[in-house]
């Protein structure tokens, strides 16, 4: 096979499938007036087979992606749609353009999964093209590491046509005078990063800095409303309302927490 | 037969509604990353943790501005992003509606501006985190005097901090030696 080489990269320039306006206009007019099903066949150009675990969820009854006439077909000749999965190792190249070159026209190609879209966690690998459109066109893309059966089902819709997609590109442009706000200024620094570290290790970062954040507003609303509450108080009161015992387990470590703190104790592990 | 029917009748349909109905996700679940530029300080925190380079920062010196930009077709939706966000300006959302017809819809850009050294005046940082960190250190400051120095010491860049250093390191070592010599002679 004779490929043009960039003789500074060693690195084959391989420019992918182009087609036709003939055939645009040919998809168009398929995605109009389609009133059958939709054959869906599967290639798999190096993926890690999660991609191929959600696909075959998305055809169980649960989610039954059947009842939009989408099935998995056994070869490329019968298929309407082609979704690559995988980051398109290099020995996947030429059998990924001859599963491409079998469908026939008009045809639909979808890129599955992170690595599908742009390479994913492969993207920068020596032996991968880093994504389907590097190779044949594509025309609707679903990302996601996998993406869920639900996902699946709406990428087939937008492919299809029946959705709308969602995302949009956007960007950003910092106003005049934007500004991060403090998050709750009224606690001493040293004293948040205590409670939110001890909330973290407790209950890993997602749950600890949301139990954390609960736990720092509650001192904060006591410290602002008047009435004769002591700080162990309204504690005890916090983790007697609380229902499930392992955060009831937390609160009562993070007061005691801010306990230590009052009294000027270092936390465990550390030197005064 | 009837029993085979009484059956289906008891189990019911056990197909989801979705796309006709809204999908319910579990809680906690990792789907899109929601960035809110309004709460996020450019520091690049969640650019170094991204284990897939989906998150990534430009930083162009001569228009003073630095871009930070999300690739949802990269994101393997690992939350390490919002692991390390120090101002929880990135949070895993429960949206998994992502398929797109062009790949340019896939990005998301943030520009935020570059602020000027105190000493040098050539841009060193995202002003806002400049701004952040100064509020942050001046709250645990112990007089006004002192908020003051930490706000010039957190606006001035490393080089110009690393010369000061330099200079200040020489003046001790002058003065330790005045000093010494002082003491020696008689």
């Amino acid at each position: 096979m004779n490929v043009p080489l960039d003789p500074k990269t060693l690195v084959a320039e391989m420019s992918p499938v182009s087609t036709s306006e003939h055939i645009a206009a040919m998809k168009k007019a398929l995605l109009k007036n389609i009133q059958r099903s939709a054959y869906v066949y599967r290639v798999d150009c190096g993926g890690c087979n999660g991609c191929e675990i959600e696909i075959f969820s998305s055809i169980t009854p649960v989610f039954d992606a059947e009842r939009f006439g989408i099935k998995v077909v056994a070869s490329p000749r019968h298929a309407d749609i082609l979704l690559f999965t995988g980051a398109v190792t290099r020995a996947m190249r030429m059998p990924g353009l001859r599963a491409y070159e079998a469908a026939p026209d008009p045809k639909i190609v979808v890129s599955y999964g992170a690595c599908g879209c742009t390479g994913g966690i492969f993207h920068d690998l020596y032996c991968v093209w880093g994504g389907t459109d590097n190779i044949v066109p594509v025309d609707v893309y679903i990302p996601g590491c996998p993406p869920t059966p639900a996902a699946t089902i709406h990428g087939f819709a937008v492919a299809l046509g029946l959705l709308e997609q969602k995302l949009k590109a956007e960007t950003h442009v910092e106003a005049a005078g934007e500004t991060a706000a403090l998050p709750h200024p009224d606690i001493p620094y040293a004293l948040r990063v205590r409670l939110e570290r001890e909330a973290r290790r407790m209950a890993g970062y997602r749950q600890g800095r949301d139990i954390a954040e609960e736990f720092m507003a509650l001192l904060e609303g006591r410290a602002h409303t008047p009435g004769s509450f002591t700080l162990l108080e309204c504690m005890m009161e916090a983790i007697a309302e609380e229902r499930d015992p392992r955060r009831a387990e937390i609160i009562g470590h993070l007061a005691e927490v801010v306990q230590q703190a009052i009294r000027g104790e270092a936390p465990r592990g550390e030197t005064p | 037969m009837l029993k085979l029917l009484k059956e289906i009748f008891r189990t019911g349909e056990a197909t989801v509604k979705y796309p006709f109905a809204p999908m319910p996700v579990c809680k906690d679940f990792r789907g899109k990353p929601e960035h809110k530029a309004e709460d996020c300080i450019a520091c690049a925190a969640c650019t170094v943790a991204c284990p897939a380079n989906a998150i990534g920062m430009e930083t162009d010196t001569a228009a003073g501005s630095r871009t930070w930009s999300i690739d949802y077709g990269r994101c393997v939706f690992c939350g390490r992003c919002e692991e390390s966000c120090p101002t929880s300006a990135i949070r895993l959302s429960d949206d998994f509606e992502l398929a797109v017809g062009s790949k340019a819809d896939l990005t998301r850009k943030a520009v935020f501006t570059l602020a000027d050294c105190a000493c040098c005046g050539k841009p060193f940082a995202p002003a806002k985190e400049v701004d952040y960190v100064a509020r942050l250190l001046s709250q645990s400051a112990r007089s006004a005097e002192e908020a003051d120095r930490l706000r010039l010491t957190a606006s001035t860049c490393p080089a110009c901090k690393r010369a000061q250093d330099v200079h200040h390191i020489a003046d001790m070592g002058i003065a330790r030696q005045m000093t010494q010599e002082l003491e020696t002679t008689p």
